[in-house]
């Protein structure tokens, strides 16, 4: 048998079984994302084609005082929503880290909220915070901490908080899992040495579970930012971007835009807006994978 | 050390308790007559219980149209995705040709870009057969990448005996190394079901027709003429968590490994 041949056809069946992939991402993937890119250059109202604008679209939304909150909103959204996960996922690791019994099954029971639809976790929040009948105040009625119950959703400095926590309780559990999942690969030695020398536990958290497990907390990090900056689920159902625009996101002001007022030009032109810090991120995991990798 | 011991175990019960009242109160609402929930009577346990709601839910609501609309369209795009990503991934693991890196990083960067709202221009098609192709935009990526890994981690070794034996490369991963990677097509497969099962925004884009919504969108909809829709509303959301829990339970362990180990090496 001939070696150049059975190269060719290495080759060749090579090319064949990524062809799906590659067709596939082509049309589906690239083509609506070049085509929204397009759009967002374009003025279209409903019975006339679209017609080209250039930049005007970017330039309204950057005067759009409406547009500047969202960005606001966005960016508080997800820093929150991260650094809050951050810690309950790093205590979660670390409560559950060297806990021998009932470890399988207290991780399995705390990853639930993962695996449950995000809308069915929105909704439920909305029932927990709902005015009269929702259980968070009727409790805290109960037990005295408030008179009457709090505007979870109704108040527009609250609202951003109350959908956050909605946000936390869904995400944490993969932070706290993955943390502790790294965890678990540092040697015990380092822990050895480092009481020899009379570290204590938070010292040898600072010293060694960090630095050790940095890595997972940097990709973890970068995969629920990217996420959570274009969350759409839990905004919309709990509040619609209300009261006013106070929980307003990237996501459900482009659905606004596009569905709802069928400015197209403009809704695509708001889906961009984030694309460019999406970008970053995505080079920086590749960037950590690659270095993990090696 | 004994303070530390009751510490750790004070965060225990604390974070424990923040993720069971909420998925206590979806159960307990679900139970409860609308009376109950409007006077906001037995609060905490649904005393007398009622399976009302439930039975609500089937005799006089779409919600099976919904359960069958999610059905159809998670597993077609499951299965679309899984057959599309195992030539992918084996082509990225196993074949050498030119232009694989490129491929390679493609991938992980398609499987690392959102679910974005650029198909909003697209508009309402009213068809599953959208949601079955739209789907596997983020599903493809995402088996390609798992599956890479699961591929990486069966011995080149066995193939090669199957091929000195006369196989063609065709035959010794369909023969040899889909086999070995049945695990992982599981694994992934309902992963894939899972994802598509939550879909939302999609969904809700593509789908105007009431008889053609899925579960979470018409869920979301859901809003009924009764003042205490809520009991209703939370029988439907358990039921709907229902079959994710339990491909849940038979994934968790690759869950923690897998997405673990997956997002940082693949």
């Amino acid at each position: 048998m001939n070696v150049l041949t059975d190269r060719h056809r290495e080759r060749l069946l090579g090319y064949a079984l990524i062809a799906p992939v590659a067709m596939f991402l082509g049309a589906l993937v690239a083509y609506p994302f070049l085509s929204a890119i397009y759009l967002s250059l374009t003025e279209k109202t409903v019975g006339y084609p679209a017609h080209f604008v250039g930049l005007r679209n970017y330039e309204a939304l950057l005067e759009s005082g409406r547009f500047r909150i969202v960005a606001w909103n966005s960016a508080a959204f997800t820093v929150g929503s991260i650094v809050v996960k951050l810690v309950i996922g790093m205590a979660m690791a670390l409560a559950l880290h060297n806990v021998v019994r009932g470890n399988q099954f207290i991780r399995g029971i705390l990853l639930l909220p993962w695996v449950i639809p995000t809308v069915v976790i929105a909704l439920t929040w909305k029932w927990l915070m709902d005015l009269f009948r929702g259980l968070i105040n009727v409790a805290l009625i109960d037990v005295g901490a408030v008179r009457s119950g709090v505007h979870w959703l109704g108040d527009p400095t609250l609202a951003m908080a109350s959908v956050i926590t909605a946000n936390v309780w869904r995400g944490f559990p993969f932070f706290g899992v993955s943390f502790l999942a790294a965890m678990q690969t540092v040697p015990q030695e380092l822990y050895d040495a480092a009481a020899v020398d009379g570290a204590g536990s938070w010292e040898k958290f600072w010293r060694i579970t960090l630095p050790s497990i940095k890595g997972v907390v940097a990709v973890v990090t970068l995969l629920s930012t990217i996420v959570t900056l274009n969350d759409f689920n839990i905004v919309y159902i709990m509040t619609r971007g209300g009261p006013g625009a106070a929980t307003h996101i990237f996501a459900t002001y482009s659905y606004e835009l596009g569905i709802m007022s069928q400015r197209w030009g403009l809704a695509m032109a708001a889906s961009m807006a984030s694309l460019p810090l999406v970008a970053l991120l995505i080079v920086a995991v590749v960037r950590y994978l690659h270095r993990e990798e090696e | 050390m004994r303070g530390a011991t009751l510490a750790r175990w004070a965060v225990l019960a604390l974070i424990l308790a923040i993720v069971f009242v909420p998925m206590y109160w979806i159960v307990a609402t679900s139970f409860k007559t609308g009376r109950q929930i409007l006077l906001s009577e037995s609060v905490y346990v649904p005393r007398p219980f009622t399976v009302d709601n439930y039975v609500y839910l089937f005799e006089e609501s779409r919600f099976a149209l919904w359960i069958r609309n999610s059905a159809i369209t998670a597993i077609a795009s499951t299965l679309l995705s899984l057959a599309i990503g195992t030539a992918g991934a084996y082509s990225l693991t196993r074949l050498s040709f030119p232009g694989r890196r490129t491929f390679g990083a493609i991938v992980l960067i398609t499987y690392l870009v959102p679910p974005d709202r650029t198909f909003i221009g697209l508009g309402y098609t009213n068809s599953l057969g959208t949601l079955i192709l739209a789907y596997p935009t983020f599903l493809v990526p995402f088996v390609t990448w798992l599956l890479m890994g699961f591929f990486r981690s069966i011995p080149r070794e066995l193939e090669e005996a199957a091929l000195v034996d006369g196989a063609t490369r065709l035959q010794a991963m369909v023969r040899v190394v889909l086999p070995l990677a049945a695990p992982g097509l599981l694994a992934a497969g309902l992963f894939c079901f899972t994802l598509s099962w939550n879909e939302f925004l999609y969904a809700l884009i593509f789908i105007a027709d009431d008889s053609l919504k899925t579960l979470p969108v018409g869920l979301s909809e859901f809003v009924v003429s009764d003042f205490a829709f809520w009991g209703q509303l939370m029988a439907a959301a358990a039921l709907a968590s229902l079959p994710v829990i339990v491909v849940y339970i038979y994934l968790h362990k690759y869950m923690v490994q897998g997405l673990t180990a997956g997002a940082v090496k693949g």
